[in-house]
């Protein structure tokens, strides 16, 4: 039995206006509910890139991107945010609100134009916050709370949303290994759990490959490998991509990267 | 609770601009007096409706540029408008009409230029470059005006200025009757943005992945927020603070969420410029200070207050 | 003792020199004219001016009814009177000045009205070399004053006094008992009405009609149609040169005020009422006669 297909991405290449070259160049990508999916690269690689191409926000030169089927651009953006809960890497915040408020925005795809919250948001809420362990940071201002507290407060937003699938874009940068590792086993229990989709894009490589079932690795814009953890992260492939040498460990039954030193002591 | 006292405060401020007045016309008399019903009334009605007016422009700019510093007239309106008047003056153009209409489509085509500059080469607006093409616009339209002003007879300008400043001296039922037509369909349209609009604060990206439909939302926000804003102008002149004040004071007392802010923010606008209007006519009697003088007299210490509280808080 | 004699000897030199340097600004040159304007200024002239750009309209209808009409080689475009003076050529409107138009007429004089711009294009004129006078004339109390000085500075001293005196003399009376009232709208939106500290609210007085915003110290003021209504004019004037009912006569906000309901209004000519000017008893005269004439 075929697991749900989310989002199918073929042979995608696009070019930001007024750029000497392209941004992604032919790459492939599949994800279904139940996948956690990592995207690996060096900065600049496209993954951010591709990101918005399959959700829409740009329009590719060439290929196709398709969410549930249908071509991303028909996609109005309110209904894809009841498919797609994105955390993006940056968001601003003008004004003072609290978590709750904040997870409620999540709920804005599902309410009508002229209509009340009703008691089913609420509840959705309220299950976003407890699958992320935010239950008790409610009431809470989002500037009192940690780097961790307002990850896991973003991410219960983006469920609030009740998407198919999660799409995180480095969430975890600036946290530390508590944290960070916190928000690995969070999204692996939701797939897990809820059946959830997850797209990742990280730097952190091994808990890529400690946590995802598939990786995509992107360079300037190509598809580098793509696959199960312990089949892409070969040693070759590292240092091709990385530009630098390393020794890859099996720890777990996945592979780790180790970063050598270019001039030992 | 607090809504009970916004609506006191409705209540009350339109008690005082009807009751109060240079002609004392005994209360048993009032309701059959033309002066109730020809001078306070719409007067009243119309400071109301303007303040309400910018009440709201001022949520919506501040939530389009994200700067919680915007005015509505920091977008050039005020520059347009006032070129538009002094052109209407200077060309001596009949009818009692003449000088609120120039100052409309004055400040409707600096809002037409500053979309433009605005969308500056890409298919969407780009708050930042709203901001600065609105102050260009605006002291360029100025400049025009100085240098119109420098060439034309001198007492009608000083009046067309003393316009411009912004006051009801001249409130009617007609000026009711204009800002009744311009305002309602940008008030609705505004007030269907709301939910968009508290997506927009976490910035456009993110707001996208939550449903919003960004590049629309940009444009009918700013062009409902400058159509209000030109109506407000073209009956009542220029009177700022009220854009600027009146969305942190509502944002302070009933929090962030358009919803909410945006009727709160109408009548809050509506307290302040009517109680403003009534102070300018009251205080220097028989003499008429400027509104604008006053809604910034009033508006600011209000604000330090709720700012000293919430922080405090 | 030749020190002392030395020392005294400075010392009485200095004392000389400053004397003579003092006495030199009190004495004008041997039939030579001086008058103080009303900028401070002592504007000295060698002999009576002969060829004068007058700046103001009130100076062009001073000079010529002091008789020096004649010797005006410019006016502005305002200057309608008297019929004369469109004979002479024009420098522009004259807000502010054409120092250019000004001194391509080659004056030995020019007349200003005392304001801002005026200060300086006079400045500019001197550094020509062409003296010029500032003089106020927004009361009715300047008139005289004015027309003196004009008087000595054409070498018309006799005329200037006795049209001088005709003016202080008018000043001087007591404003006539009134038996109506009147206000001056000048503007519409916002309504503006003229106060006390003008040549307006002066000629009402003397013309036995009270001005209901006399109270008002300046010139003019900002009110409410409001207030207007409340103080209840018998009459509404106007500067106007034709009989038409203002525009905003027919707007109901308007027409709360009694006498705009009941279209008594004043339509005074701009060229005899609009500025002050030598013919001030005839407004007050005509005026009265229009208030007596009304219903």
């Amino acid at each position: 039995m075929d697991r749900e297909l989310i989002v199918a991405v073929s042979d995608l290449t696009c070019r930001y206006a007024g750029a000497p070259r392209d941004a992604l160049v032919a790459v492939s990508l599949e994800v279904r509910a139940g996948e956690f999916h990592a995207l690996l690269g060096p900065n600049g690689s496209g993954k951010t890139t591709l990101l918005r191409a399959a959700l829409g926000l740009i329009r590719p030169i060439q290929g196709r991107a398709e969410i549930l089927g249908r071509p991303a651009n028909q996609w109005s953006r309110r209904d894809l945010a009841r498919v797609v809960g994105v955390v993006p890497q940056r968001e601003e915040n003008l004004f003072p609100q609290r978590v709750h408020e904040t997870v409620l925005l999540g709920r804005y795809p599902h309410l009508s134009l002229f209509g009340g919250v009703r008691t089913a948001d609420r509840a959705a809420v309220e299950r976003a916050l407890l699958a992320c362990d935010a239950v008790g940071l409610a009431d809470r201002w989002l500037w009192t709370l940690s780097g961790g507290e307002y990850q896991r407060v973003r991410l219960a937003r983006a469920l609030a949303q009740e998407p198919k699938l999660l799409v995180l874009d480095e969430p975890t940068t600036s946290l530390d290994l508590r944290h960070e590792m916190e928000l690995f086993e969070l999204v692996r229990e939701l797939v897990d759990t809820q059946g959830l989709a997850a797209l990742m894009i990280t730097h952190h490589v091994n808990l890529a490959a400690r946590f995802a079932d598939q990786v995509l690795i992107l360079a300037e814009g190509r598809a580098v490998a793509r696959g199960a953890p312990a089949d892409v992260l070969t040693r070759e492939t590292v240092e091709r991509v990385f530009s630098w040498p390393v020794a890859i460990e099996p720890f777990d039954g996945r592979p780790q990267m180790i970063p050598l030193r270019r001039h030992p002591s | 609770m607090r809504y009970l006292l916004l609506g006191a405060a409705v209540l009350t401020t339109l008690a005082a601009a009807l009751l109060l007045g240079p002609a004392n016309v005994p209360l048993g008399d009032l309701l059959a007096s033309p002066i109730l019903w020809q001078l306070r009334l719409p007067r009243a009605v119309l400071a109301f409706l303007v303040g309400g007016a910018l009440g709201v422009s001022g949520v919506a700019l501040q939530a389009l540029v994200r700067n919680p510093l915007a005015d509505p007239f920091l977008l050039g309106l005020s520059g347009g408008a006032g070129l538009g008047a002094v052109v209407a003056i200077a060309l001596h153009l009949p009818g009692p009409w003449a000088l609120p209409l120039a100052a409309f489509v004055g400040a409707v085509s600096a809002m037409a230029l500053v979309y433009r500059l605005g969308l500056m080469g890409s298919a969407e607006l780009d708050p930042r470059i709203l901001l600065l093409g609105g102050v260009a616009v605006g002291a360029f339209a100025a400049a025009i005006t100085t240098a119109l002003v420098s060439l034309a007879e001198a007492t009608e300008l000083r009046n067309a200025f003393l316009w411009l400043w912004g006051g009801f001296s001249g409130a009617s039922w007609t000026t009711v009757l204009v800002i009744l037509v311009y305002a309602p369909l940008p008030l609705v349209v505004l007030v269907a943005a709301a939910r968009p609009l508290d997506l927009l604060a976490l910035g456009e990206e993110p707001a996208q992945y939550l449903g919003a439909d960004v590049r629309r939302l940009k444009r009918i926000v700013y062009l409902s927020a400058s159509l209000l804003t030109a109506a407000a102008v073209a009956v009542a002149g220029v009177i700022g603070f009220v854009g600027l004040i009146v969305p942190h004071v509502c944002r302070l007392l009933w929090g962030r969420l358009h919803r909410t802010l945006f009727p709160t923010a109408f009548l809050a606008g509506g307290i302040l410029l009517a109680a403003a209007d009534t102070l300018a006519r009251t205080v220097v009697a028989p003499r008429e200070l400027p509104v604008g003088i006053v809604t910034a007299l009033l508006g600011v210490p209000l604000f330090a207050f709720l700012l000293r509280r919430w922080t405090v808080s | 003792m030749r020190r002392w004699a030395q020392r005294t000897h400075l010392a009485a030199l200095l004392v000389l020199a400053v004397a003579a340097c003092a006495r030199r600004e009190h004495v004008p040159a041997r039939g030579g004219i001086a008058v103080t304007d009303d900028a401070g200024r002592q504007v000295t002239l060698a002999a009576p001016a002969r060829r004068i750009v007058s700046l103001l309209p009130s100076f062009t209808e001073i000079l010529f009814a002091i008789g020096a009409g004649d010797r005006l080689v410019g006016r502005t475009t305002w200057c309608d009177y008297p019929p004369e003076a469109l004979a002479v050529p024009s420098v522009g409107d004259g807000i502010p000045p054409s120092v250019e138009a000004v001194a391509a007429r080659r004056p030995d004089l020019v007349v200003l009205y005392r304001s801002g711009p005026n200060v300086t294009a006079a400045e500019q004129l001197e550094r020509l070399g062409i003296r010029t006078v500032l003089l106020d004339l927004n009361l009715l109390e300047e008139l005289g004053p004015a027309a003196r000085r004009l008087g000595v500075l054409t070498g018309r001293p006799q005329a200037g006094d006795s049209l001088g005196a005709a003016m202080d003399s008018l000043a001087a009376q007591p404003p006539t008992p009134s038996t109506r009232s009147l206000v001056f709208i000048v503007w519409d939106n916002p309504p503006i009405v003229i106060g006390a500290g003008s040549y307006l609210d002066r000629l009402a007085a003397l013309a036995g009609a009270r001005n209901v915003f006399h109270d008002i110290g300046s010139p003019s003021a900002q009110v409410s149609i409001e207030t207007i209504a409340a103080r209840d004019p018998d009459f509404v004037a106007l500067l106007s040169d034709s009989a038409v009912p203002p525009r905003y006569a027919a707007r109901p906000e308007w027409r709360v005020v009694r006498a705009v309901r009941t279209a008594r209004f004043l339509f005074l000519p701009g060229q005899l009422f609009g500025r002050p000017g030598p013919r001030a008893a005839e407004a007050i005269r005509e005026l009265r006669r229009r208030l007596a004439a009304a219903p």
